[in-house]
C-alpha cells in the first residue's frame, strides 16, 4: 500500500511538473495524437473507400485498430518507458535507480509523466467510439469484459515486447534501436486483418513477433473471425492471457539481465 | 559481529571485451570468430573500512575504483571475493543494503530532472520512509551547512553543477546512512563551493560519526580530508596506510636549499637527512631513507647544525607523490 501511495505521489509531482511547461505540454500532447495520424487515415479511407477488408465488414476492421491504439496508449501510460532504457543506460541512470530501496523498472516508469500518451489515448478513445458506435455487434456485458481484458493483454503484450528489447539493452545498449523497429511493425501490421497478408508473414505475426495477440485476434473473436484466421480458436480466445504471460516471462528476463547489468563502462 | 563499517576480501572482477582484428580482414574475422580476453578492473583487492572513517580510494583513471564503488554499493556482482557494508552483502540483498548507504556519483544526479529539489526530497523521505519531523530536521542542518535554501525551490534542470552536487549530497544522507559513498564527488566545482563540500563531508564524519569512501583525483582534497588511502592500479592494490606512509614510500617528498655562511665549512650528514649536493656555498639536503624527520625537522637540525644566511625548502606536494607512486605501481603482469 505504501509503494502505491509512494507511486501516486511521484506520478502526480511528475505530472504537475509537465503542466508547468505549457508550451512543451501542448506540444507532446500534439505529438501523441499526430503521430497516430496514420491510423486515423487508415480509418478514414477504410470508412469512405471501402466495404470491408480480408473477408471482414469495414466496422469489424475498425475494431482492430482502436483496440490496437487503445491498448498502445495504455502501454505508453503505465509501462511505456521501458522503451528507450538504452538512453537511461548510457546517461548512468539505472545505477542510480540500484541504489535506492526500490524495484528498478518502477523507478523507470516514474522517471518523468508520459504527456504523449494523453495524446495517444484521446485519437484512441475517439477511434474507440467510432468503432463501437458503427459495430452491428450485441454488446453484451460478456463482450464488453473481453473487450476491457483484450486491451489490458495488449498492453501487456506491448510492453512485454518493449521489456525483451529493454532487458538486452542491459547487455547491449545498442539493442535499444531494436525497440524502433518493434514499434514500426507494430504501427504497420497492427491495425488491420492479418489474413490479407503472405502465411509466412502472417504466420511471423503470430509465433514470431505476436502482434497479432494485441488486436487482430481478439478483435476475430469479439466480431466472430475467430474460426477463419489460421489460428486454433482457443489460442485466439486466449490472447489477453497470453499477453499476461509474455508479460510476465519478459519482467522475468528483465529480472535475470539486471542481474548479469555491467554497466556502462563495464 | 565484525568492528568494519565495510569489508573487502579477495574482491575481483573481470569484464569480457572483444578484440577486434587488424584490417579489413581481420574485422570480419572478428565478426564471425570473436577474440574475447579478459579485463581485471579489479583483481583481489583487500581492505576494511572502520564506522566513523573516511577512506580515500585512489588511482589513476581505469584503476579499479569506480568498479570497486559499484560492488560495494550494490551495481555490480562481483567475479569473486566477497563485501559486506554495515554487515549486509551489497549484491545479495541490494534494497537492505541501499538503505544503509548513501552515494553520490559526480556526473550523474540522483535527484528528478523536472522537479524542484525540495520535491525529489520529499520523495526520497518517502522512499527511505523518514519521519517528517527528522526529515525537517536533516534538511535544516544541511541547509545551515550547505546553503541549500537559496535554490532548493528550484528545479533541477536549472541548478548549476556545485548547486546540484551539493543537493546531491543532501539527498544521499537524508535517510541518515552510517555509510556514504562519494565517487568524484567535486568534479568540476570551483574552490569556494570544493571547500564547502569539504567542511560538510568533515562534519559528517567528525561529529555524525559516518564511515565515508571517497574516490577523488583532487589530491588538496585527499590531504584535508583523509585519514588514510588506498591505492589501487590496474584492479590491484598498491597500499593500504596513511599520506605519511605513501609519501615516504614513493620517493623524496621535500628538499632544503641553505646556503651557508662559510663557503668551505665541512657538511656532514645529519640524521635522517642527507646532502643530496654541494656547489660553493649553496648545499641541498634531502631525506635519507623512508623513515626521516619531516621537512620542518629537518630544517630545525640544518639551521641548528649550520649558520646559513639564506635557506628554503621546498615539500613534494601529494600530486608529485601520487604521479611517482602512479608510475611505480606499473602495470599488472598480463598487461606488461
Amino acid at each position: 500500500m505504501e509503494a502505491v501511495r509512494i507511486v501516486w505521489r511521484i506520478t502526480r509531482l511528475n505530472f504537475r511538473a509537465q503542466l508547468e511547461y505549457r508550451t512543451e505540454f501542448l506540444l507532446m500532447i500534439a505529438i501523441g495524437a499526430i503521430w497516430q495520424v496514420s491510423v486515423i487515415v487508415f480509418a478514414t479511407v477504410l470508412l469512405t473507400r471501402f466495404s470491408g477488408m480480408g473477408g471482414w465488414d469495414s466496422s469489424d476492421v475498425l475494431l482492430i485498430p482502436a483496440t490496437r491504439m487503445m491498448a498502445h496508449g495504455l502501454m505508453v501510460l503505465f509501462l511505456g518507458r521501458m522503451h528507450g532504457i538504452g538512453r537511461y543506460i548510457q546517461e548512468g541512470r539505472i545505477d542510480i535507480y540500484l541504489v535506492r530501496p526500490m524495484p528498478v523498472h518502477r523507478q523507470a516508469q516514474l522517471e518523468y509523466f508520459p504527456t504523449n500518451a494523453i495524446g495517444d489515448l484521446t485519437v484512441a478513445g475517439g477511434l474507440m467510439v467510432g468503432a463501437l458506435s458503427r459495430s452491428h455487434l450485441d454488446w453484451t456485458a460478456g463482450r464488453v469484459a473481453y473487450l476491457i481484458a483484450a486491451l489490458l493483454g495488449g498492453m501487456l503484450l506491448e510492453a512485454a515486447l518493449f521489456t525483451t528489447v529493454a532487458s538486452a539493452s542491459l547487455r547491449f545498449p545498442s539493442a535499444d534501436y531494436w525497440s524502433r523497429w518493434v514499434e514500426d511493425l507494430l504501427g504497420t501490421f497492427g491495425n488491420y486483418p492479418l489474413n490479407v497478408l503472405p502465411r509466412a508473414v502472417g504466420g511471423f505475426l503470430t509465433y514470431g513477433l505476436p502482434l497479432a495477440f494485441v488486436a487482430f485476434l481478439p478483435a476475430a473473436v469479439l466480431t466472430g473471425h475467430g474460426h477463419d484466421i489460421g489460428v486454433p480458436y482457443w489460442l485466439a480466445a486466449s490472447s489477453p492471457l497470453v499477453g499476461l504471460l509474455l508479460y510476465l516471462a519478459a519482467r522475468l528476463l528483465w529480472r535475470w539481465s539486471l542481474g548479469h547489468y555491467t554497466g556502462v563502462n563495464g | 559481529m565484525s568492528a568494519s563499517s565495510i569489508e573487502v576480501r579477495g574482491l575481483s572482477r573481470t569484464f569480457h571485451t572483444t578484440v577486434r582484428r587488424p584490417g579489413f580482414v581481420g574485422g570480419l574475422r572478428s565478426l564471425v570468430n570473436p577474440k574475447r580476453v579478459p579485463k581485471y578492473a579489479v583483481s583481489d583487492v583487500t581492505f576494511d573500512v572502520a564506522p566513523g572513517e573516511l577512506l580515500a580510494l585512489l588511482g589513476p583513471n581505469g584503476a579499479g575504483k569506480s568498479t570497486t564503488i559499484k560492488i560495494l554499493t550494490g551495481i555490480l556482482r562481483p567475479t569473486s571475493g566477497e563485501a559486506r557494508v554495515a554487515g549486509v552483502v551489497p549484491y545479495e540483498e541490494r534494497e537492505r543494503n541501499a538503505r544503509n548507504i548513501g552515494a553520490v556519483f559526480g556526473q550523474r544526479t540522483q535527484l528528478w530532472w523536472d522537479l524542484p529539489v525540495r520535491e525529489s526530497f520529499a520523495i526520497l523521505r518517502d522512499i527511505y520512509e523518514v519521519p517528517k519531523a527528522q526529515h525537517a530536521a536533516r534538511l535544516r542542518e544541511f541547509d545551515d551547512l550547505l546553503e541549500l535554501s537559496t535554490f532548493w525551490d528550484t528545479r533541477v534542470r536549472h541548478l548549476s553543477l556545485g548547486q546540484r552536487v551539493r543537493c546531491d549530497l543532501a539527498a544521499a544522507l537524508l535517510h541518515d546512512p552510517p555509510v556514504v559513498f562519494l565517487d568524484e564527488p567535486t568534479i568540476g566545482m570551483d574552490v569556494v563551493v570544493k571547500e564547502q563540500v569539504r567542511e560538510f563531508l568533515r562534519h559528517q564524519v567528525e561529529e555524525r560519526g559516518r564511515t565515508v569512501l571517497l574516490t577523488t583525483h583532487d589530491m588538496t582534497e585527499v590531504a584535508r580530508l583523509a585519514e588514510r588511502v588506498v591505492l589501487i592500479n590496474h584492479g590491484r592494490l598498491v597500499l593500504d596506510g596513511t599520506l605519511d606512509e605513501i609519501r615516504r614510500t614513493f620517493g623524496s617528498t621535500w628538499q632544503i636549499r641553505a646556503t651557508l655562511a662559510d663557503a668551505h665549512a665541512e657538511v656532514v650528514p645529519l640524521p635522517g637527512i642527507a646532502l643530496v649536493r654541494r656547489d660553493g656555498p649553496q648545499v641541498v639536503f634531502g631525506p635519507d631513507g623512508t623513515e626521516g624527520p619531516t621537512v620542518h625537522q629537518a630544517l630545525k637540525q640544518v639551521i641548528e647544525r649550520y649558520e646559513v644566511t639564506e635557506v628554503a625548502m621546498d615539500e613534494a606536494d601529494l600530486e608529485d607523490v601520487m604521479r611517482a607512486a602512479y608510475v611505480q605501481a606499473g602495470p599488472p603482469a598480463e598487461e606488461a
